[in-house]
């Protein structure tokens, strides 16, 4: 009997073989396509079971952070700014997934991306079991102050406000209205949540989706920097070319139809001068001078129908049509020169193009990530700021710099409200026609000239028509607020003290 | 001399051993506690001391009844035992204290099978009241009034307030039944052949007790609907006429009738089919059928090599957890590493029960055995197979693992059985080379 026991044995062993085989697919081989299966439910849970990093400002104030809750899960996520900066932090909800810095950097909050380290000594093994958590922080580039100066610059009126680092791309501040309160989203309660989500997305104005980088608006004057940064890339001649002096410009291959200037004014002359008072005649009759190809590359040359590297979801792409759009149609040329017909731009965009200009026509890469800590504030990573775009050559630049101080500080400059006592500032207006009967108030610029650290780009929407330039008179007092609040110190340096358990105590160097 | 080789330390190593197991019960309990509410368990002291007090007494009882037994048959099974405790406790505290309460049974009955049996082939001489006894035992959960369907199979029979699953005692029952009836017929079974022509076939008359096995699993199967106990008496049965007569034509022709049922257990059996097509592609049936077999994989999965700490997965997405998918939890919270350390422990007493089977004298101690070893075997192949969807999941116990009093109480004295079986060949070869030394 005992060769056939031995062979039963075998039979059994033969078994087990297939189930350690079948283990160690499903554990090892198979196990990450398991856990990404949509059906898995585990993955969130877990979440939702651990803490998650802390998501701090650069000045040090708590934005968000894990609270030990006694509920179906362990951990809430808290927002003490709320809706300040609910548009960056975005939210993490169970029902509703996350958006915002939460989904772009979920994986260092959760410490996914976190590395274990092998112990190598007694003293070591005891900080590893007592670091349980891998969760990581992240520290913005945003800064409290200069959030809230957006904030209470654009007051209840329907905008946004984006200022940006120009030499490192940091975003300072990014600010729109209507926001939300993610705190309403990560409520342990799932039937709040869902009730609380259902009217943010019934809500006017989409509250749940920043306006300053996934709206786009028609630039209006704001485009002409990129015009006349055509003409001193491409055709340069036409910088001293005097336009006629006249109240619009006859649209060619159309019936007597004029680009008319704003309130029937009568401007022209040359580049400077059609810049100063932002000349739409002039502007229009330079765009089909320079003609489709020029302009086209240009706005691509600045970032438009690219997506920005912000390291934020859903960042939306800025439009100018192709060039072989315009064969056929000479006067959306002119109009497009102008900001109007179907060009379309994030107020980041714009603020990256002020930003491009600062910065010796080099676009740095817009980002939000300071850096990384880990739970014992020690800085895992720093972002490295790198250049996202070589827009224009640095004497295009420094011409424009001369065009936008001229729109600041000559008699007739549409942005003489930005002027600060002893600091000069570059600025251009915009003051766009939606075809609603209402206008969009835009202002981009940066200061101080000699040195720029801060661009930025402000759009006030759904204004009423006045007879004034409303880029100059709604839109650059927000701009002035945000460039005084910065260049009076402070704005974005790391504050002395943190909160005590919340935030990094690390110094970092400046970006 | 002579002295040292007729009682080698066995006992003594089983002690040993047996400390082992209640340390990494202990460690793991504290660790799922640790891992599920942060905090050393409150009962952690009594429970060291209830399982080391319960695995002492069976240790101390072995030291009187069955001295010369294998050493690591108990502390293996202790350990298993304290392992699914731990998973049962981490999953639902009530599920725990029974549990508790059926392993203090299991020693019991552990301990009085081996008063009772005091020699193996004693057995032999009631193999028909324990066959009939297995058969109707089998059959009880059909008998209208006291028969209960649970998860859409008739398993169980409830006695007043307690639930007994009869199916468990009745593999016991049958395996003795089977081994002395094959010994007894072995050379007629093996010889039992007629040629025709060029070939050999099976006299129709030795193909009656195959068939007979057969057309009960199959009733079983139709009846209870209770797959997992219908294969495993199929496949006991086919292997231990193997081992029986050594004639592979037994095992063929039992492949043939057992591809027979299925495809007929596929055409008329709702269950089956529901089984069978959760097999094959649980995915389209995720909220139904394929339900169980998806969070049993998320589970496997989310464990990895090293599993997510006891006490710190979400094992309760699983449905019937502590019982069917204990093993999904283990797989979970001590991963890859964990999961095979459980099944590298059976596949250790399995092993054990066969080298007990090899170094008997009696063929009937032998084939019995063989028998109980491969219980413990294809048992644990069948629910863990199942699980990691190897084959289609029918629901049986891990032993000594899953939750549940019948078949705990059930694998201590199959447990019982192997040892006493261990201790009759020990001892007789130590009286051998006693007489030899004197």
């Amino acid at each position: 009997m005992n060769p056939q026991i031995r062979l039963v044995g075998v039979g059994l062993i033969v078994l087990f073989v297939g189930l350690f085989a079948q283990l160690n697919y499903l554990q090892v081989f198979h196990a990450s396509a398991l856990d990404a299966k949509p059906q898995n439910s585990r993955r969130i849970i877990k979440e939702y079971d651990s803490p998650r990093g802390n998501i701090v400002s650069a000045d040090g104030t708590l934005l968000a952070y894990s609270k030990p809750v006694n509920s179906n899960f362990k951990y809430q996520r808290v927002y003490p700014q709320g809706s300040l900066f609910g548009q960056i932090t975005g939210f993490f909800s169970f029902t509703y997934g996350s958006d915002g810095a939460e989904k772009t950097y979920d994986r260092v909050l959760t410490g996914a991306t976190s590395q274990f380290n092998l112990p190598t000594s007694l003293k070591g093994l005891e900080n590893e079991l007592a670091n349980s958590n891998k969760a990581q922080n992240i520290i913005l580039t945003l800064s409290t102050k200069l959030q809230t100066v957006a904030a209470k610059a654009l007051g209840n009126r329907v905008g946004s406000v984006v200022a940006l680092d120009p030499k490192t791309g940091a975003i300072l501040a990014m600010y729109s209205s209507p926001t939300f309160d993610p705190n309403l989203l990560s409520s342990t309660s799932q039937a709040q949540a869902t009730q609380n989500y259902q009217s943010l997305v019934h809500a006017p104005g989409n509250p749940l989706s920043s306006g300053a980088y996934r709206n786009r608006f028609p630039p209006g004057s704001t485009f002409k920097m990129l015009t006349a940064s055509a003409v001193y890339d491409r055709d340069p001649s036409l910088a001293t070319k005097n336009y006629p002096v006249s109240s619009g410009l006859p649209l060619p291959d159309t019936k007597g139809q004029t680009l008319n200037n704003f309130a029937g004014e009568r401007c022209g002359g040359q580049l400077l001068e059609d810049f100063t008072v932002s000349c739409n005649s002039a502007f229009g009759a330079i765009g089909l001078d320079l003609g489709a190809q020029n302009l086209a590359a240009e706005a691509r040359a600045f970032g438009f129908d690219q997506t920005p590297p912000l390291d934020l979801p859903a960042v939306a792409q800025s439009y100018f049509p192709p060039a072989s759009s315009f064969a056929q149609n000479p006067p959306a040329l002119a109009k497009s020169a102008i900001g109007q017909e179907n060009v379309a731009a994030t107020p980041l965009e714009m603020a990256l193009v002020a930003g491009g200009l600062a910065n010796g026509g080099a676009i740095m890469v817009p980002h939000i990530l300071a850096r990384v800590t880990n739970s014992q504030n020690q800085v895992v990573s720093t972002f490295q700021p790198s250049t996202w775009l070589n827009a224009t050559s640095g004497q295009t630049a420094a011409q424009m710099a001369t065009l936008m101080q001229s729109v600041v500080y000559s008699a007739n400059g549409t942005g003489v409200a930005v002027q600060i006592p002893g600091i000069r500032v570059a600025g251009k207006t915009g003051t766009a026609q939606t075809g609603t009967g209402t206008i969009d108030a835009w202002f981009a610029s940066f200061a101080p000239v000699s040195n720029p650290t801060i661009a930025v780009g402000v759009l006030v929407e759904n204004q009423p028509a006045g007879n004034q330039y409303q880029g100059g008179t709604i839109a650059a007092p927000i701009a002035k607020a945000m460039l005084e609040a910065d260049l009076s110190g402070g704005g974005t340096a790391p504050a002395g003290g943190a909160p005590a358990g919340a935030t990094t105590t690390t110094t970092a160097p400046r970006l | 001399m002579a002295a040292i080789a007729r009682r080698p330390p066995r006992r003594r190593t089983e002690l040993g051993l047996i400390i082992l197991a209640v340390i990494l019960t202990g460690g793991l309990y504290t660790l799922a506690g640790e891992g599920k509410s942060g905090s050393l368990p409150a009962n952690i002291v009594p429970f060291l001391i209830v399982i080391f007090v319960l695995l002492v007494v069976a240790h101390i009882g072995m030291r009187f009844l069955a001295p010369d037994a294998d050493p690591v048959l108990l502390p293996i099974a202790g350990l298993l035992n304290g392992i699914g405790y731990v998973f049962i406790a981490r999953l639902v505290k009530h599920d725990a204290a029974l549990q508790a309460v059926w392993t203090a049974i299991g020693v019991a009955a552990f301990l009085v099978t081996l008063a009772v049996v005091r020699r193996g082939r004693d057995l032999q001489r009631y193999r028909y009241s324990f066959g009939l006894l297995g058969v109707g035992l089998l059959l009880l959960p059909l008998v209208p009034g006291i028969g209960e369907d649970i998860n859409g199979a008739r398993l169980y029979i409830h006695l007043g307030p307690v639930n007994f699953e009869p199916a468990e005692a009745a593999k016991i029952l049958l395996a003795i039944f089977f081994a002395s009836i094959m010994v007894e017929r072995a050379e007629l079974l093996r010889t039992g052949t007629r040629r025709i022509g060029r070939f050999l076939v099976l006299d129709p008359k030795y193909l009656a007790p195959i068939l007979l096995a057969w057309g009960f699993s199959l009733l079983i199967l139709t009846a209870e609907n209770d797959l997992g106990s219908s294969f495993l008496f199929f496949a006991l049965f086919i292997a231990m006429l193997f081992v029986a007569t050594g004639r592979y034509y037994y095992v063929g022709l039992g492949t043939v009738l057992f591809a027979t049922g299925a495809v007929f257990a596929l055409k008329f059996i709702g269950h089956a089919q529901s089984r069978v097509q959760a097999w094959i592609n649980p995915w389209p049936h995720y909220n139904t059928n394929g339900y169980q077999i998806i969070q049993g994989w998320f589970a496997i999965a989310a464990g990895g090599v090293f599993g997510d700490g006891p006490g710190q997965g979400t094992p309760q997405q699983i449905p019937e957890a502590p019982t069917d998918f204990i093993f999904a939890v283990i797989a979970e919270e001590i991963g890859l590493v964990g999961a095979t350390a459980v099944l590298i422990g059976i596949l250790l007493m399995v092993g054990t029960g066969l080298r007990i089977a090899l170094r008997a004298e009696r063929p009937f101690e032998k084939l019995l055995a063989t028998g109980l070893s491969l219980i413990l075997g294809i048992q644990t192949f069948v629910i863990v197979a199942g699980v990691t969807r190897l084959i289609p999941l029918t629901g049986i116990t891990l032993p000594f693992v899953s939750y549940g009093g019948s078949s705990l109480v059930t694998n201590y004295v199959l447990l019982a059985l192997l040892l006493r079986l261990s201790h009759d060949t020990n001892s007789a070869t130590a009286e051998l080379v006693e007489a030899v030394a004197a």
